[in-house]
């Protein structure tokens, strides 16, 4: 295969198609010019995105992050009537926030209205109450009590990719109950990987295997 | 005489009964070390990849359903700050990370994340390689069966892991986490902070003008109580899942989910579970698949990554682990088919028709 030329900056600049991608990047496991153009380009673009100005604050961004989440908090829309896409029947749907297109259909022609338009009337009232009542079945029935949510992979991701098995202080339960564990700095025997974590007792009765070279507690005989 | 020759019976015996339970592996006997003759190469490379510094290239592929999803990471470690690690394909900046998690490539696996390794496994020394011209000592990871769930490469000089390698059920490598290249600069544990802060390598430009890298805190699987007070919150999970899998952090904190941490000493497969029932309009770029007549919601990416409702709640699953293994944890998981509309709006008759008539 030939060297990865011009897709050097597609690459980095995440253009690549899956297939294609995979390939530049299986050249790249092989090919060290290619690798260290690929970082001649990175730094270049890195050193060009730092000049764009002050950086954001971090949880400024957080939020921003958070509301362009497809599963994120949206902030209510304010409307003056209950419209079809939010609402069933008349009964708004509790907990569910409205992330559809917002409706752009026109409203004009309803100004224009004579007595037709108010006989029509009284015939909405009447399935509006009808619809209130078959809405009403449905939120009682449970539908309104679920809302529509959708993962929030950016969030899961991270949680998923950062958190460390056994490694890390995990706040058990919400913001009541405090985390039980309690830090615990090291052995005291200077053990490099004391400093990760090791297990605090638990009820698991496991005895503690010392590492090699760590001298440990001798045996009660 | 006849009392030793039944001395001698009775330790063939207990050492007997111990080799069998540790080949069963159903009951992880309470010291496995001595059969893990290759543990102490982990949890010196565990070490070796807090205290040494170094930069380099990863390069990790996983095999999911679709074929190979590759990604490559350059990144940097000084025992005084940390190790950072950058996407070569910047959808996201690069960041400093736990080096026993995920993101750090599991390069240093605490101790619980070992011992959990050998609770499920036989780990063994299995001769030497070469990794980026580095020669190497091999650790494999084997199933009570003896087939190899496991591969390391462990730095003969520096002890840093070079090359992991999880296999599937079948002897397939699932899933590979391997240095291209990499540069000792000092190939010795540094002594930490000495205040100046070491030279930035040119090439990998500082991200933040404050680098925080995460702090890793002891931790213990949450225990009985820390379970019962979830499930008294409402959440139903298991303590196990298919494939060794055993939990290692539950945890409410966000509110409106629950997360799940599950492995086995080598994978990791995370539970998302939230209330409410699934938007299926606003998954793009995920396609649905079917289980048994339930529909599931998947999308290729390094990681294996699933969606799905049932019994009112949203299911995620994100797995960096062999297919076989997330397929069997998916299948343990629940899928309740949802209550129908018609019996839905039939109950809420029902209620509201209880309303009216409190003697119905
Ligand atoms: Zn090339």
């Amino acid at each position: 295969m030939s060297h990865l030329g011009e897709r050097v900056s597609a690459l980095v600049d995440g253009e690549l198609g899956h297939v294609e991608r995979e390939r530049a990047l299986a050249h790249l496991t092989f090919c060290a010019d290619c690798r260290s153009e690929v970082e001649a380009e990175r730094a270049l673009k890195n050193r060009l995105r730092a000049l764009d100005g002050p950086a954001m604050p971090a949880d400024l961004t957080m939020s921003l992050l958070r509301m362009s989440e497809p599963g994120g908090p949206l902030p209510p829309r304010v409307r003056p009537f209950p419209d079809a896409s939010r609402s069933f029947g008349g009964v708004p749907l509790p907990g569910m926030h409205s992330g559809g297109p917002p409706d752009n259909r026109p409203r004009g022609r309803a100004q224009s209205r004579g007595g037709r338009a108010r006989r029509a009337g009284y015939v909405a009232v009447g399935l509006t109450s009808a619809a209130v009542a078959f809405g009403t079945m449905f939120v009682v029935g449970g539908l309104g009590a679920t809302p529509a949510v959708v993962p929030q992979m950016e969030k899961f991701a991270n949680q998923h990719k950062t958190t460390a098995p056994y490694g890390q202080l995990n706040v058990f339960g919400s913001a009541s109950t405090p985390p039980a564990v309690p830090y615990e700095p090291a052995r005291g025997d200077g053990a490099p990987y004391a400093r990760s974590a090791h297990d605090t007792p638990t009820p698991t009765p496991r005895p503690a295997t010392p590492a090699p070279g760590t001298p440990s507690t001798p045996p009660l005989r | 005489m006849s009392r030793s020759s039944l001395g001698v019976l009775v330790a063939a015996v207990v050492l007997l009964s111990l080799a069998v339970s540790a080949r069963a592996g159903t009951v992880p006997p309470p010291d496995q070390e001595g059969d893990d003759t290759g543990l102490h190469l982990l949890r010196e490379a565990a070490a070796a990849a807090r205290l040494q510094d170094y930069t380099g290239t990863r390069f990790v592929t996983s095999w999911g359903i679709s074929g190979a999803s590759s990604t490559l990471f350059d990144v940097r470690h000084t025992a005084a700050g940390g190790l950072f690690v950058d996407d070569v394909s910047p959808r996201e900046p690069g960041r400093w990370v736990d080096p026993g998690s995920l993101a750090g490539g599991m390069a240093s696996p605490p101790e619980g994340m070992l011992r959990t390794l050998a609770g499920n496994y036989r780990v063994v020394p299995a001769g030497g390689g070469v990794v980026c011209g580095r020669d190497s000592l091999i650790v494999e990871a084997l199933r009570p069966d003896g087939t190899r769930a496991a591969r390391f490469w462990i730095d003969e000089l520096s002890r840093l892991l070079l090359r992991r390698e999880i296999l599937d059920g079948a002897g397939r490598v699932a899933y590979a986490d391997t240095f291209l290249d990499l540069t000792l600069p000092d190939p010795r544990p540094v002594p930490p902070a000495t205040g100046s802060a070491p030279a930035e390598p040119p090439r990998v430009p500082s991200p933040s003008p404050s680098p925080s890298p995460p702090q890793s805190l002891p931790q213990s699987p949450p225990g009985p109580e820390e379970l019962d007070r979830l499930r008294a919150r409402g959440w139903e999970f298991s303590g196990s899942l298919p494939g060794r899998l055993r939990l290692f952090s539950a945890s409410d904190a966000a509110r409106d989910y629950l997360y799940l941490g599950y492995s086995d000493g080598l994978s990791v497969v995370s539970v998302f579970i939230q209330p409410g029932d699934l938007d299926e309009t606003r998954l793009r770029g995920w396609h649905a698949q079917s289980l048994d007549g339930h529909t599931i919601w998947i999308r290729d990416s390094v990681e294996r990554e699933a969606i799905w409702a049932s019994g009112g709640h949203v299911y995620t699953v994100l797995a960096d682990a062999p297919a076989d293994m997330v397929d069997a944890a998916i299948a343990a998981l629940p899928h309740e088919g949802e209550p129908g509309l018609w019996l839905r709006m039939g109950k809420g008759a029902a209620r509201l028709l209880s309303w009216i008539n409190p003697f119905e």
